[in-house]
C-alpha cells in the first residue's frame, strides 16, 4: 500500500511537472519559431515580404528537444557519479543544454537569414540579442521538468531504462505533442491574423505574414504572450495528460491479472478519451456549420 | 508553398571533401587509439578531431542529397545516418576481440555496407530514383557510425567493446555506469544527429556558400565535444577531461567567432535596432 | 520542412515487384546465414534461439512500417490550417508515439512477453489518442475550425460530409474521426513492433553476454537493457524513416490513396531490419 501511495504521489508531481514542461516548449517553440510553422517566415523574404521574426531554424521540435532533454539527463548523470546531489546535478545539466540550445539557435537565424541576403532580408543583431535570451530561458524551464519527471521515473519508480535513454523517449515525446498541438495555433492564428478567423489560410495568401504590430514592426517576442493564452496550455495539458496516464494504469494495476490489468486500464482510457474527440468534433460541426450550404443533402 | 531547397554548386567538388573528412577522421582515432595502448588517456580529445571530421564529410553529403529534393527534409536524414551508423558502430567496437587497430576502418567499412543495402533499399524498393540516393545513404552510415566513434571516445578515451562496456568503480567492475550501460551512447547519438543536419538546414536557401557552411560544420563538432567532455570527468583522469574540455571550448570560441565573420560577410545588411523599409513603402 | 520533389513521376507510388523480390531473398539469405551463425557456435544460444529472434525482429521492423501509414502527417501546409493532418514531421510523431509504447514495454518486460507486448501498444496508441485530441481540441476551441479531409467526399466511419466543411482555398484542416482512429492504430503497431524488437534483443544479449565474460545476472541484465534499448531506438528511426521516404511527405491517414503505398515500406522494412538486427545480433558474437 506504501508503495502504491508514494507511486500515485510521484505519478501526480511527474504529471504536473510535465505540463509546465510541455508549456515551456510550445512558448519556446514559439518565440523562437522554429518548426513547421517557421516555413512561412523562411518563405516571407522570397515574396517580398521583409521581417523581423526570429528564424531558428533548428531542425523540428522532436528532434531538437530529443537533443536537450537527453543531453542534459547525460551531463546530469555524469555529474551524479561525481557524488553531487542530485538537484544541483541536474540544474547543471539544464545550464549546458540551454547554452547548447542558444548557440544553435544563434547559428540558426545568422546562417538561414545570411542565405536569404538575395531578397533583402537584413540580419538584425538586435533581434538575436533580445529574442535569443528569451527562448534560452523558456527552454531552460521545459528541459530541467522534463529531465526531473526521468529521474523520478527512474529512481523512484523504478524503470529499468538508464537516465539518458529515458530522455530520448520523453524529450521525442515532449517535442512530438508541442509541436503538434502548439504548431497550428501559432501558424494559423498569429502568422496570419491577418486572415479571417475560423477558415484555414488560402494557399494563395502564403508568405503574407503578419509583420506588423500595436508599436510598429515586431519581433517574435510577443509570441510569448500570445501562446501562453492557449497554445502553452494545451500543449501543456497533452503531455501532462500523457505523462500522467501513463504512469498511473501502470502503477495502480500493473498487480492485477498479473500485469494485464494496467493493458485494460490503458485501453479504457483510450476510448474515452476517443469519445471525447467525436464530441469535440461533432459539436464543432454543428456550432459553426458548413462554410458552403450544400445543395443536396 | 515551401522553401525551395537549393545550394551552391562551386567550391570544393564533394570527393575531396569527402577524402579530407575520412583522412582526418581515421588519423584522429588511431592517434586516440595509440593513446590507449601506450596507456595515457589525455589523447582522448582526439577523438572530437574525428567527430569534426565526420561531420565535414556528412555535411557535404547530406548537400548533395537534398538538393534533389527527397520529399520529408534534412533532419530526417541525419536521424537515418545514426540510427544506421550506431548498429555499424557497436559491431565494429566488438572486434576489438581480434585487434584494436581495425576497429575505427571496421566502423568505415561496416557503415559503408549496411548504408548501401539501406541506399538500395531507398532507391529500388521505395522507387525514390535519385541518382546518388545510394552512395549517399552508404556515406551518411559510414559518417554516424565515425563520428559516434569519436565522441565515445572523448567521454571514456576507449573504443574497444569491453571498455565500453565496463566501468571500475572503486575497484570493483561494474556495468551499469559504464559508457554502454548508463546510456552515454544515447547522448553521443543525439549530439551527432543533431549536429550532422544542422549545418546545411541552417544555410540553407540561395545564398549559401560552402565556407559559411564548412565553418558552422565545425562549430558544431566542437560544441558536442564540450558536451563530452564535461561528461568525461566521469570516465577518464582529471588532467585528460580538462584537456579535452579546454580544447573544445577553445575550437567551438575560434569557429564560432569566424562563422559569425563569414555571415556578416554574406548578409544582404548588418542592422542593430534599425527598421526595416517594405519594397512597397 | 519538405522539398519540392526533383522528378515528380507519374505513378511515383508504384509497388516495385522485381526489386521487391530480390530484397526478399536477401532477407532470407541473411536469415539463413544467421541460423548458420547460430549453430556454429559463433552466436551464443544456438541456433533456434538465434533464429527465433532475428525473425521476430523482421516481425516487429515490418508492423513498425505498417503503423507508420496510419499516422496522419500534414506537415508544414498542416500548421497554417491548409491541409488535414498534424503538424510535424512523420517519422519524428511516429517515433515519439512508438517510443513513448516502448516505455510501457519495457517496464512490463518482466511480466512475459505477451503482457509487454499488450503495455507497449497500448502506451504507444494512448500517447497518439491524447495528442490527436488535443489538435482536435486546437484547431475547434482554439481556432474556431471545423475538422475536414480534402481526399475523400465522406468519412468512413462516421459518414460525415466533409467538402461543406473544408474552407476555400484550402486541402482541409484538422482531424477527422478517420484520422483520429488511423493515428491510434498507428500508434498501436508502432509500439508493438518497437516493444517486440526489444524484448527480442534483451533476451538475446542476457544470453550473450555471459558468453563473452561478463559475469553477474543482474549487472549484465542492466547492460543489455542499455544496448536492447539504443537498438531498438537506433533501428525504429530508420525504419520510420524509411516509411516517411514511402509517404514522401505528408499522409492524411488510412483514407488517404497514399495508404496504398504500404506493402513497399513492409518489403524494405523486412531487408533493413534483417540488415540491422544481425550486425546487432553480431556485437555479442565469438570469434
Amino acid at each position: 500500500m506504501q508503495e502504491i501511495i508514494i507511486g500515485i504521489g510521484v505519478t501526480a508531481l511527474a504529471g504536473a511537472l510535465a505540463a509546465i514542461a510541455g508549456a515551456a516548449e510550445d512558448t519556446e517553440s514559439n518565440i523562437g519559431s522554429q518548426g513547421d510553422p517557421n516555413s512561412q517566415v523562411q518563405l516571407a523574404p522570397q515574396m517580398g515580404y521583409t521581417h523581423r521574426i526570429y528564424n531558428k531554424a533548428v531542425s523540428g521540435e522532436p528532434p531538437a528537444y530529443t537533443l536537450w532533454v537527453t543531453l542534459a539527463c547525460g551531463v546530469a548523470w555524469a555529474f551524479l557519479m561525481l557524488g553531487v546531489n542530485a538537484i544541483l546535478a541536474i540544474v547543471f545539466g539544464t545550464v549546458l543544454a540551454t547554452f547548447v540550445q542558444g548557440v544553435y539557435a544563434t547559428t540558426a537565424y545568422l546562417g538561414r537569414t545570411a542565405s536569404l541576403s538575395k531578397f533583402g532580408q537584413p540580419v538584425f543583431i538586435d533581434v538575436i540579442k533580445s529574442v535569443t535570451t528569451v527562448t534560452m530561458a523558456h527552454a531552460f524551464v521545459a528541459i530541467i521538468t522534463t529531465v526531473t519527471v526521468c529521474y523520478l521515473m527512474m529512481t523512484v519508480i523504478g524503470h529499468p531504462f538508464a537516465l539518458p535513454l529515458l530522455g530520448i523517449v520523453w524529450g521525442l515525446a515532449l517535442g512530438a505533442a508541442g509541436s503538434a498541438t502548439g504548431n497550428p495555433y501559432y501558424g494559423k492564428e498569429r502568422q496570419y491574423q491577418n486572415q479571417k478567423f475560423g477558415a484555414g489560410v488560402p494557399i494563395s495568401a502564403s508568405g503574407n505574414i503578419v509583420r506588423y504590430a500595436e508599436a510598429g514592426q515586431r519581433s517574435s517576442i510577443d509570441n510569448g504572450f500570445f501562446t501562453a493564452k492557449f497554445g502553452g496550455p494545451a500543449s501543456g495539458l497533452c503531455f501532462g495528460l500523457i505523462v500522467f496516464f501513463e504512469l498511473w494504469r501502470t502503477i495502480l494495476f500493473e498487480d492485477y491479472l498479473a500485469g494485464w490489468g494496467a493493458v485494460i486500464a490503458g485501453a479504457v482510457i483510450i476510448i474515452i478519451f476517443m469519445i471525447i474527440d467525436r464530441y469535440v468534433e461533432v459539436w464543432g460541426r454543428k456550432n459553426y456549420g458548413p462554410y458552403t450550404v450544400e445543395a443536396s443533402a | 508553398m515551401s522553401v525551395k531547397i537549393e545550394a551552391s554548386h562551386d567550391g570544393i567538388p564533394h570527393n575531396k571533401v569527402m577524402v579530407i573528412g575520412a583522412v582526418i577522421s581515421l588519423v584522429s582515432l588511431y592517434i586516440a587509439i595509440l593513446g590507449t595502448t601506450l596507456g595515457v588517456d589525455y589523447l582522448a580529445f582526439f577523438g572530437g578531431i574525428a567527430a569534426i571530421g565526420a561531420l565535414i564529410w556528412g555535411n557535404s553529403t547530406i548537400k548533395k542529397l537534398c538538393s534533389y529534393g527527397i520529399g520529408t527534409g534534412v533532419p530526417s536524414a541525419g536521424m537515418l545516418a545514426f540510427g544506421s551508423g550506431v548498429i555499424a558502430l557497436l559491431f565494429a567496437s566488438t572486434l576489438s576481440g581480434i585487434s584494436i587497430w581495425i576497429v575505427p576502418v571496421a566502423a568505415l567499412i561496416l557503415g559503408l555496407v549496411v548504408g548501401l543495402f539501406l541506399g538500395w533499399i531507398s532507391n529500388s524498393v521505395l522507387n525514390m530514383k535519385i541518382p546518388v540516393m545510394t552512395r549517399s545513404l552508404a556515406e551518411l552510415a559510414a559518417v554516424g557510425s565515425l563520428a559516434l566513434m569519436g565522441l565515445g571516445a572523448v567521454a571514456t578515451g576507449f573504443v574497444g567493446f569491453m571498455d565500453i562496456a565496463t566501468f571500475d568503480f572503486l575497484g570493483v567492475t561494474v556495468y551499469n555506469a559504464s559508457y554502454l550501460g548508463a546510456g552515454i551512447i544515447a547522448v553521443s547519438f543525439m549530439l551527432g544527429a543533431i549536429a550532422l543536419q544542422h549545418p546545411f538546414n541552417a544555410c540553407l536557401g540561395p545564398g549559401e556558400k560552402q565556407d559559411r557552411t564548412n565553418m558552422l560544420a565545425i562549430e558544431c563538432g566542437f560544441l558536442s565535444m564540450i558536451v563530452m567532455a564535461v561528461i568525461s570527468f566521469a570516465f577518464v583522469s582529471l588532467i585528460a577531461a580538462w584537456i579535452s574540455l579546454i580544447v573544445a571550448v577553445i575550437g567551438w570560441g575560434v569557429s564560432y567567432v569566424k562563422y559569425v565573420a563569414l555571415s556578416k560577410r554574406d548578409a544582404a545588411s548588418w542592422l542593430d535596432a534599425k527598421p526595416f523599409s517594405d519594397s512597397e513603402e | 520542412m519538405s522539398a519540392i520533389a526533383a522528378k515528380p513521376g507519374a505513378n511515383a507510388g508504384a509497388f516495385q515487384p522485381v526489386p521487391s523480390v530480390i530484397a526478399i531473398v536477401l532477407a532470407i539469405i541473411l536469415v539463413v546465414v544467421a541460423y548458420f551463425l547460430g549453430s556454429a557456435g559463433i552466436l551464443a544460444g544456438g541456433a533456434m534461439l538465434v533464429l527465433q529472434t532475428l525473425c521476430l525482429i523482421i516481425l516487429g521492423a515490418a508492423l513498425i512500417a505498417f503503423g507508420v501509414h496510419f499516422v496522419p502527417v500534414g506537415g508544414a501546409p498542416a500548421a497554417m490550417g491548409q491541409a488535414p493532418g498534424i503538424a510535424t514531421g512523420v517519422a519524428m510523431l511516429a517515433t515519439g508515439a512508438g517510443l513513448a509504447g516502448l516505455f510501457g514495454g519495457a517496464w512490463a518486460a518482466e511480466l512475459g512477453l505477451g503482457v509487454a507486448l499488450a503495455s507497449g501498444a497500448i502506451g504507444g496508441a494512448l500517447m497518439m489518442a491524447i495528442t490527436c485530441l488535443m489538435v482536435n481540441i486546437s484547431y475547434v476551441f482554439g481556432m474556431g475550425i471545423p475538422a475536414a479531409s480534402g481526399k475523400v467526399l465522406k468519412d468512413p466511419i462516421t459518414g460525415d460530409l466533409q467538402a461543406a466543411y473544408k474552407s476555400q482555398g484550402t486541402e482541409g484542416h484538422g482531424l477527422p474521426f478517420i484520422s483520429y482512429v488511423g493515428g491510434v492504430i498507428g500508434g498501436l503497431f508502432g509500439g508493438l513492433g518497437g516493444t517486440l524488437i526489444y524484448i527480442e534483443l534483451l533476451n538475446f544479449y542476457n544470453v550473450g553476454l555471459p558468453a563473452l565474460g561478463f559475469v553477474g545476472a543482474e549487472g549484465i541484465n542492466m547492460l543489455a537493457v542499455g544496448l536492447a534499448g539504443i537498438f531498438a531506438i537506433g533501428m525504429f528511426l530508420v525504419i520510420a524513416v524509411l516509411s516517411a521516404y514511402n509517404i514522401t511527405g505528408t499522409i492524411e491517414g488510412p483514407h488517404d490513396p497514399k495508404f496504398k503505398r504500404f506493402p513497399r515500406a513492409i518489403v524494405a522494412a523486412i531487408l533493413a531490419s534483417a540488415v540491422c538486427g544481425l550486425v546487432a545480433m553480431l556485437v555479442v558474437a565469438l570469434f
